[in-house]
């Protein structure tokens, strides 16, 4: 063993699980840390990045499996306890309270040092603060409110605390986790963070978690790919190519059946959603598409390729630019969710607990919600009525609940996921928009939610998709548009008997 | 119909524009800190002094409204700091009604042999922060909101108050503190001269203090402030129960000023104290504004009530007045980003 040239690991995860109700997120994980180096970790959405960050971090506590830090077995309860033993990470969104100024909060809960004759010295606490921001290049009245800043500043300020707090704990080797801290950046920052990064790398060990692999593969030493929970490959990045971690992230194993492929019908004549020019500055640029009715289109892209904001303004939840928005030839105004929905647009959101579902609410009052008017009797909702549409539509979705009574906040995730669609279904919908209908939801109950959006177009309900997986993009629609930095780069057919694999088009994605 | 969709989004708000343009005063007011407030109080002080030519002015006047604003301004120290915590704080009245029950009884009085001369301080700051503890303690630990948590509170002791008074009048024989809290030095009355050293003594505390650091982070957002190390709950108790000493003070001074201790004392402070931390510009969303704040909205306030009763207006009216005067200024100072819905 002499002959191995790696030092110690610094950090060491050994065999970690992490299961939530119906759904493997980490199917034992390993991973080590060398010092001073800089390690790519990748793999899809949903792949278990983030999970195995919050474990890194204390924010989640492994169901099995455990973690070591410089070879001693650690149990962390709390960001602030993972930072004593020198593992920190900085948040894609942030995680300094905004209200609190640049220098407030590099120190918070950590002021002790600064204290003269029992008060806080805000001049030492200032002059430290600037010492400390001058390391990672940035120059910046230190009294500015964090909310006040900008992106790559509060991201220096987090990876600032980080090394100092590392310090404070006489960690030599801290182990920096940074979570896309590209996808906040512009060209000239990024090319900042990657020369600092180059510099801390002297005394800490990065983490480096992105979705543009041409980066990873710039900036790491390792490159570590992650798939559905498990490790699946460890490359050095030198000898890298982008186009075999792509090929590695999304796997060789594609299962025509499992999208009811079969059922895929082509879709009618008419066009049931026609946008025109629509365009949000920021988000993505002017597109125009039309989705036939019966027909699945699958928008795909990375975080911040606009996909989402494209939806939102589809469904009025956004306010684009430029541009129109017609269902079934009836124009929408613009940012108007409720005129949305009177025109025919279902939207089902990728958060259901607090957006798709009054949880404290009855299965039948949700499924009923937007056709109250049909079950109507004398002006009144008809107690009767209600209950026979509800069953009604319970059976036709196959969720699975005691009674058309039970509170859907008791359900699993993919009973609730069929009750929003249920919703839906049973009001004269034309077109709906599917936010990652399948996250979060187990295998079986994720056939029952494909079985049900084929039977939708079925019914000539024109339907756009965002999936957890390319390979469920690819199953499920008729049709892919790909979108990459807020711009359409292709549209690729994806008709029953001859899809394509992942693999093909993970290229235009990236 | 959706109503779970509309709630949430800022699209969806009536009046766009109307908000924006709140929006731009908002966080101008909000960067100035208190310089909105200073514009207020001369707006408010140049409009009276025109209305009753000049008297509004007079010392004897301005004495006054010093002298009546010390109280609320007591109290408002004390309550804001559970506003900035993103909670409220609803049990001031029942605190006080109790803490002067007690000045009544144990001090010499007309109706028992009870008397512990001094010791009523430290026993009324007692009294008052126990009160505030079990609060803090109930919305920390039991995890209740603090708006139901103080308001149950205020009740429960209001009754007890009553209960223990068998709702009679006494009649304070100690007569000791009387010159203290009702005189003066160099014409400004000692009331107004202890609330503005303890708004001092608050804001320092806010600014230069660890407590204070983590008084703003939790009301900047909770959560973030836990995983930084934050001990949330040890603050939260903290806060609860300086209030309620505050609030304990505020009863003493009081009840000597009276020179009479009954139950009824402590009505009709718990407007006045919201208004003044509403307009005083401490955010009912939290992290923002401090005691300077508070001490600045209840002079505010008072002086607006002063001016209102010299110009012999109606006193509903005055009663109307106030009550705009609270949701505007909430309307200016709370941060709507923050709030998912408004219930």
């Amino acid at each position: 063993m002499s002959a191995d040239p790696r030092p110690a690991p610094v950090l060491e995860v050994q065999g970690v699980r992490k299961s939530y109700p119906g759904v493997v997120a980490l199917d034992g994980v390993d991973l080590a840390v060398y010092p001073n180096e800089i390690l790519g970790l990748v793999g899809e959405n949903g792949a278990g990045k983030s999970t195995l960050m919050k474990i890194l971090v204390g924010l989640i506590q492994p169901g099995a499996g455990s973690l070591l830090v410089q070879g001693a077995r650690v149990d962390l309860v709390d960001p602030a306890h993972a930072i004593r033993h020198g593992i920190g990470m900085v948040f894609q969104d942030g995680s300094m309270v905004p209200n609190l100024s640049v220098m407030e909060n590099l120190f918070l809960c950590h002021e002790g040092g600064f204290r003269r004759l029992g008060l806080l010295s805000r001049r030492a606490m200032r002059e430290r603060a600037a010492r400390l921001l001058e390391e990672v290049n940035v120059r910046i009245d230190v009294e500015t409110a964090i909310a006040e800043v900008s992106p790559a500043v509060r991201q220096m300020v987090e990876l600032s605390r980080l090394l100092w707090l590392s310090t404070l704990y006489g960690q030599a080797n801290p182990v920096l986790i940074l979570d896309e801290p590209t996808t906040v950046l512009n060209e000239a920052e990024r090319a900042t963070l990657f020369r600092i990064l180059g510099s801390v790398k002297r005394r800490a060990s990065i983490i480096f978690i992105s979705h543009r692999l041409q980066e990873i593969v710039e900036v790491s030493d390792r490159i570590v790919i992650l798939k559905d929970g498990k490790n699946v490959t460890e490359l050095e990045a030198a000898s890298a190519r982008v186009e075999d971690i792509e090929q590695l992230m999304v796997g060789h194993a594609f299962s025509a059946d499992r999208y009811r492929e079969e059922e895929q019908a082509p879709p009618g004549p008419e066009e049931v959603l026609q946008v025109e020019g629509l365009r949000k500055r920021g988000a993505f640029d002017t597109i125009s598409f039309a989705v036939r009715s019966g027909e699945i289109v699958a928008l795909v892209g990375l975080v911040g390729s606009g996909k989402e904001e494209i939806c939102k303004c589809i469904a009025g939840l956004g306010r684009p630019d430029a541009g129109r928005v017609r269902i079934a030839g009836r124009e929408l105004a613009p940012g108007s969710p409720s005129h949305a929905v009177a025109s025919g647009q279902g939207y089902v959101p990728i958060d259901r607990r607090s957006e798709g579902l009054a949880l404290n609410l009855s299965v039948a009052k949700n499924v009923n919600l937007l056709v109250l008017e049909r079950l109507r009797r004398g002006g009144l909702v008809h107690p009767g009525r209600e209950k026979a549409n509800a069953s009604r539509w319970m059976q036709e979705c196959r969720i699975k609940a005691p009674s058309p009574g039970t509170a859907c906040g008791t359900l699993s995730g993919g009973n609730q996921q069929k009750a929003v669609m249920a919703k839906w279904l049973s009001s004269d919908v034309k077109l709906l928009v599917l936010d990652h209908p399948t996250r979060g939801v187990d295998v079986g109950a994720k056939d029952d939610i494909y079985r049900l959006v084929r039977k939708l177009a079925h019914d000539g309900i024109g339907m756009i998709v965002m999936c957890d997986t390319l390979e469920e993009d690819i199953g499920l629609s008729h049709r892919l548009m790909v979108l990459k930095d807020g711009r359409l780069v292709g549209e690729v057919p994806c008709p029953p008997g001859k899809k394509p694999g992942p693999g093909d088009v993970i290229g235009m994605v990236v | 119909m959706t109503r779970d969709r509309l709630d949430r989004t800022s699209t969806a708000v009536p009046w766009p524009r109307l908000l924006a343009g709140v929006d731009a005063v908002q966080r101008r007011v909000r960067r100035a800190g208190i310089h909105g407030q200073l514009v207020s109080l001369v707006v408010v002080v140049a409009l009276f002094a025109l209305g009753t030519g000049g008297r509004y002015l007079a010392w004897p006047n301005v004495r006054v409204i010093l002298s009546l604003a010390a109280i609320p301004t007591i109290i408002a120290v004390g309550m804001h700091p559970v506003v900035v915590l993103g909670g409220m704080d609803l049990s001031v009245e029942g605190v006080v009604a109790l803490c002067v029950v007690f000045v009544g009884l144990l001090t010499r009085n007309n109706m028992n042999q009870n008397d512990v001369g001094l010791w009523i301080v430290p026993v009324t700051l007692g009294i008052g922060g126990a009160a505030g503890l079990v609060s803090g303690t109930c919305n920390a630990k039991l995890r209740i909101p603090s708006f139901i948590v103080t308001l149950g509170m205020s009740w429960v002791l209001w009754g007890l108050a009553v209960f223990v008074s068998q709702g009679q009048t006494l009649a304070l024989l100690d007569t000791r503190f009387h010159p203290v809290v009702t005189g003066s030095v160099g014409g400004i009355p000692n009331l107004a001269l202890l609330a503005v050293a303890l708004t001092i003594a608050v804001q320092v505390l806010q600014d230069r203090s660890q407590l204070g650091r983590y008084l703003y982070a939790i009301g900047g957002d909770e959560v973030l402030a836990r995983q930084a190390g934050v001990p949330v709950d040890r603050v939260k108790i903290i806060v609860f129960t300086t209030a309620g000493l505050l609030y304990g003070l505020s009863a003493l001074l009081l009840s000597t000023r009276l020179g009479g201790a009954q139950a009824i004392t402590g009505n009709n402070l718990l407007f006045p104290a919201v208004t003044a931390v509403a307009v005083g510009g401490v955010a009912l969303t939290g992290g923002i504004g401090g005691a300077k704040n508070a001490a600045l909205g209840a002079l505010i306030v008072t002086a607006l009530n002063d001016g209102l009763i010299l110009m012999h207006v109606n006193p509903y009216a005055q009663d109307a007045v106030n009550g705009a005067v609270l949701v505007v200024a909430v309307a200016l100072t709370i941060d709507r980003k923050k709030l998912g819905f408004i219930k």
